[in-house]
């Protein structure tokens, strides 16, 4: 299966993890929730498919282009 | 049927020197660009073409120098249709000394160029080669080449477009950057100047790819569209140039009910305003420009009912939308282009205003904002803006807002207007009171309630009383509303002159 990693666009910290590894995702669906300028912004599934690795945890730093999960699709 | 069995001598010089610079007589060559696992020239050409519209220029053209042969010298170019509408083409080909720019090509190149701002075609630039030809540096009126001064005389009066499908380095370079719309392959390398010249001047060898990949180009906003390979290359430019047909039969619309739940009702949460771009217009019709560039905003192309628009959004996905230098010369050079070709523009407006600081100031945010508005205040496009969420300081004042005259400017039920951001407003208006509180928690909740309460007085509806906007309307209606609009504003005719210039960025 390939994987497709799921990456934020932007600086800022991580809000909340939507999602956890193994769980099935539609495409559309919220995987992590990333807070910069004062605003909520979340990182969705580009396709359906399954989590592999959630690589960070809540409250972290993210830099743009940082991956934030990693799925199989 | 002509009769090839009678062949005078004076014809068949002309069609064996014809024969000769196609690629089924030149397998070498064919073989040299299948290493590269690139497409020759001639064969874009045939895909880019429609079927037997290709009249070539310059076709018997040898290279100056003496000892050297080349087809066509290295340049293909022409007229030719494109989905039936007609055009200029030029090709570099690679498997002629790299592509390079000789002498005669020079000559060859200037007068398509020359051809296409006479009668009014667009043209397109296969750019597949590594700047000047070395050998032809002896001949006289080499370094004066008019090919790039005739070719950026043509901004504004024909829409140009470029393809970068492996190496554009110096002069293809500078054609390049002088293109309205550069489309280039994810393989290509480009840069203003190659390798033998960087380490002449730096001391360093580089490759191509170190020097200038098409990663480091889609980030600083050089390539508009970044395609797979040839063939995705072709398509989008194909796709470019099918917006110059301004009315096309109405396409299938998206679901509008989708509009009611675009924006969140959490006003914290963002969402991708691509997605209301692409709801508002026809399936399938959706063309962004420099996506990898300026991410504040989205800049496209699109039809609402078959009709060609430009459609300019903040996005609320990257720095909550806040207008930043890169947004800003996006959008400013994108107003450009549809204004200097008659496209009206759909301005999607949700923003908390210009970004602020220190250093988006050091990037000269002050001036390059100013051309946003410089560009919609002297435009002469129709401007139809609808308000999505935040409409707030400078920001909504240059997204298309009373002042510049919209032809219409609507209103989304979540849209949010000030002058500055609410709660930067509540610290002004209530600074005694705020100074006055007894701890920092209940100055904290006083500012809370103090926000909410000027949010309360600041809904869409009561702006609508305002007559803020000329409505506030359901979202799901937005596109209905477009279309009527749109329809009330008929395309003008062709123009005679050039209407502006689009600047390079």
């Amino acid at each position: 299966m390939p994987k497709w990693e799921a990456k934020s666009e932007v600086s800022g910290f991580i809000w909340k993890v939507e999602t956890a590894p193994g769980q099935r995702v539609a495409k559309g669906d919220t995987l992590v929730i990333i807070e910069s300028m004062k605003m909520e912004i979340p990182v969705v599934a580009e396709s359906d498919g399954t989590v592999v690795s959630i690589p960070v945890e809540e409250g972290a730093a993210v830099n743009e282009g940082n991956t934030v999960a990693i799925l199989e699709v | 049927m002509k009769d090839e069995t009678k062949q005078r001598a004076d014809l068949k010089l002309v069609l064996d020197a014809q024969t000769a610079r196609l690629d089924a007589a030149r397998p070498d060559a064919v073989a040299r660009q299948r290493k590269r696992g690139r497409w020759t020239a001639r064969q874009a050409l045939e895909v880019i073409a429609d079927e037997d519209s290709f009249v070539e220029y310059g076709g018997l053209v040898r290279p100056a120098t003496k000892g050297m042969a080349g087809a066509a010298d290295g340049l293909v170019m022409g007229t030719l249709k494109i989905d039936g509408r007609a055009a200029n083409i030029v090709l570099y080909d690679y498997s002629v000394y790299a592509g390079t720019q000789s002498a005669m090509n020079h000559v060859k190149i200037s007068r398509m160029f020359l051809h296409a701002e006479k009668h009014r075609l667009p043209v397109i630039c296969w750019l597949d080669g590594g700047g000047a030809r070395p050998h032809d540096m002896h001949v006289t009126a080499r370094p004066s080449t008019e090919t790039f001064v005739v070719f950026a005389r043509l901004s504004g009066l024909v829409p140009t477009v470029g393809i970068s499908p492996g190496r554009a380095f110096a002069g293809h370079a500078n054609l390049a950057g002088l293109c309205d719309v550069l489309i280039a392959t994810e393989d290509s390398a480009m840069g203003m100047a190659g390798p033998p010249l960087v380490e002449a001047a730096l001391g360093k060898k580089y490759t191509p790819e170190e020097i200038g990949s098409s990663s480091v180009h889609w980030a600083s906003g050089v390539i508009d569209i970044l395609v797979k390979d040839e063939a995705e290359a072709i398509a989008a430019a194909k796709r470019y140039l099918g917006y110059f047909e301004m009315q096309r039969p109405p396409g299938e619309a998206p679901d509008q009910m989708a509009l009611r739940d675009m924006v969140p009702e959490n006003p914290r949460r963002a969402y991708n305003v691509r997605n209301a771009v692409q709801t508002l217009c026809d399936i399938d019709s959706v063309m962004e420009v420099k996506a990898g560039y300026g991410k504040a905003a989205v800049t496209a192309f699109g039809r609402i009912a078959g009709r060609t628009v430009g459609i300019i959004a903040n996005q609320p996905m990257y720095l909550a939308g806040a207008m930043d230098t890169p947004a800003c010369l996006k959008m400013a050079r994108f107003v450009q282009i549809c204004d200097a070709f008659d496209i009206p523009l759909v301005v999607l407006c949700d923003t908390p205003g210009l970004m602020v600081g220190p250093e988006v100031e050091k990037t000269g945010l002050m001036r390059h904002s100013a051309r946003v508005l410089s560009a919609l205040a002297n435009a002469t496009v129709p401007v139809l803006t609808v308000v999505l969420r935040k409409a707030y300081g400078l920001g909504y004042y240059i997204m298309g807002s009373r002042p510049l005259e919209p032809a219409i400017l609507l209103a989304w039920p979540t849209a949010e207007f000030g002058g500055m951001g609410l709660e930067g407003a509540v610290n002004i208006i209530h600074a005694k009171e705020l100074e006055a509180a007894a701890t920092p928690e209940a100055r904290t909740e006083l500012h809370a309630r103090l926000t909410a309460e000027l949010k309360r007085s600041n809904t869409a509806v009561e702006s609508g009383a305002k007559f803020l906007y000329d409505d506030v309307i359901d979202p799901a209606d937005t596109r209905a509303i477009l279309i009527k609009t749109l329809d009330t504003l008929p395309q003008p005719a062709p123009r005679a002159a050039r209407k502006r210039i689009i600047e390079p960025f």
